[in-house]
């Protein structure tokens, strides 16, 4: 029988490999958090399998179901079976818009991202009052993140680039449009193109980006291979100022949280680390790190689709913070500390920063 | 008063982003208005400050935010955040399902009350304000 879908025609070996083991269910973060079988990866797999058997058909009622991944991929490393069930599952996504079948949170993203700038349709972003579109040696890309929730952190990791004498510039940037091609879409050609045009104006040889998600689409995506073909380095910020020393230190009990998609997305666990250990001597490890690093649950666009269940994600995290009695928890990525700002219970004391904030804010009390 | 469908009490003053307030004793209660809790959609997190913190007219004290809409929760009064409704840390939805009740967000103890009469008050000015927020939203 030939297939319906791209999903099968890509991944059907994948899907029939899934031995139904459950090892994904025990980190799956919407599963810890919903506990609703379905929604762990090997409930989707065995969705699939009927999709492919006929059984039931891609529709509506499975946009519940296939749409709420944060596709942090922590199924996939710890899948005996080899599944890659983020990469099934943007694909089965571009199957659903296909037969119109989307969450309305994504059909709407999409449909912003044909007329604004970022991802939330602000017309009027923080602009952080530096000059941009300047001759620099580099650039510094915030992503949307940075702009229209975290512009307080964004504006610290700033003033941090400032303090260090960086020649930097902004752009009038426009989404990376990356997520797109995870909930479903395409990319979108024209953000891409204003985005690649601005960055060679500034005759800038490295990109450097506040947001680890923008990070990866710049260097993994084949629509901006241009900056590459152009000798153009793009580094998030964490790989950016890990060879810095800063000459301040904090005695508080600080604790880290790997972005996936900086650390199983990009393999990044260790540059971060170093710079925390220059500044925290007192440092400690989440029960769940590095590799096998708990979801905040902001990913894959489960933030804006599913609210909720994407802040009670962030709630089980910070759950192992209070374990290790951190008081500090840091990160380098503004979608998780947004989420993870959001989801803290006024009876947690602990603070919330990225790195590079962090850094700042020390650097500002010593002076 | 219900103004085009929104439920505007009479008893309430408003400030002009959408937050209402009303005296409760030496205090001041406040919450978000019909118009904004509709338009926002599901609120999913407001900022819970803690308490003792400065209010400033018209100075950005807190957060919140529905699924893809952040707003940002301006001071009416000059004075003292002395409690916050600690039910919206686990609720948020209160604030949809019940704006003037269950949903009131902050308690301010204000430098002088006298302020509150620089805010919209009034059938009238209520009425003509918000039908010029309706025409305003209807045109973005």
């Amino acid at each position: 029988m030939e297939a319906k879908y791209d999903f099968e025609r890509k991944y059907r070996d994948q899907v029939l490999r899934c031995s139904n083991c459950g090892f994904c269910q025990a980190v799956c973060p919407v599963f810890g958090s919903t506990l609703r079988p379905a929604y762990n990866a090997r409930g989707k797999m065995l969705i699939l399998k009927e999709v492919m058997d006929g059984t039931i058909d891609l529709n509506d009622e499975l946009i519940e179901t296939l749409f709420q991944c944060t596709t942090c991929a922590a199924c996939a490393e710890n899948c005996p079976s080899g599944v890659n069930v983020p990469d099934i599952i943007k694909q089965v996504r571009k199957d659903m818009v296909n037969i119109g079948s989307c969450h309305p949170a994504f059909k709407g993203m999409n449909e912003v991202l044909k007329n604004h700038t970022n991802i939330y349709g602000e017309d009027e972003p923080e602009d952080f009052e530096r000059e941009r579109n300047k001759k620099a040696e580099y650039v510094y890309f915030i992503g949307c993140v940075g702009s229209c929730r975290e512009d307080e952190a964004t504006l610290e990791t700033l003033d941090l680039l400032d303090r260090l004498k960086v020649d930097y510039t902004l752009i009038d940037e426009v989404c990376c449009s990356g997520v797109l091609e995870d909930v479903g879409y395409d990319m979108n050609e024209d953000l891409v193109r204003k985005n690649m045009d601005m960055i060679l104006a500034t005759g800038a040889k490295t990109v450097i980006t506040g947001c680890p998600y923008c990070s990866r689409t710049f260097n993994n995506k084949p629509q901006y291979a241009e900056l590459k073909e152009k000798g153009i380095k793009v580094l998030h910020i964490s790989q950016f100022l890990k060879d810095f020393d800063f000459g301040v230190m904090t005695d508080k009990l600080v604790t880290y949280h790997d972005p996936c998609d900086l650390g199983r997305h990009c393999g990044i666990y260790e540059g971060p680390r170093e710079i925390i250990r220059k500044i925290a001597p007192n440092f400690v490890e989440l029960r769940h790190n590095r590799v096998d690093s708990l979801c905040c649950g902001a990913g894959g666009g489960v933030r804006g689709a599913y609210a909720k269940n994407s802040i009670a994600m962030a709630r089980r995290r910070l759950e192992e913070v209070e374990e290790v009695g951190a008081e500090v928890v840091l990160t380098e990525c503004n979608s998780c500390v947004h989420n993870l700002a959001n989801a803290k219970l006024r009876k947690q004391k602990f603070k919330i920063f990225n790195i590079s904030q962090f850094v700042n804010k020390l650097m500002e009390e010593a002076e | 008063m219900e103004i085009q469908g929104y439920n505007m009490p009479d008893d309430l003053h408003y400030e002009e982003n959408h937050f209402w307030v009303k005296e409760e004793g030496d205090l001041l209660v406040m919450g978000m208005d019909d118009f904004a809790q509709t338009m926002a959609g599901e609120v999913v997190y407001i900022q819970l400050p803690d308490e003792g913190k400065r209010v400033k007219v018209g100075k950005k004290f807190a957060k919140i935010e529905s699924g893809k809409w952040l707003g940002k929760v301006y001071g009416p009064v000059n004075g003292e955040l002395v409690a916050v409704n600690e039910e919206l840390e686990m609720n948020p939805g209160l604030i949809n399902d019940d704006c003037y009740g269950k949903g009131w967000m902050y308690k301010i103890r204000p430098d002088d009350k006298g302020e509150l009469a620089n805010l919209i008050y009034g059938p009238e000015a209520v009425e003509k304000w918000l039908l010029a927020e309706i025409k305003k939203y209807a045109e973005e």
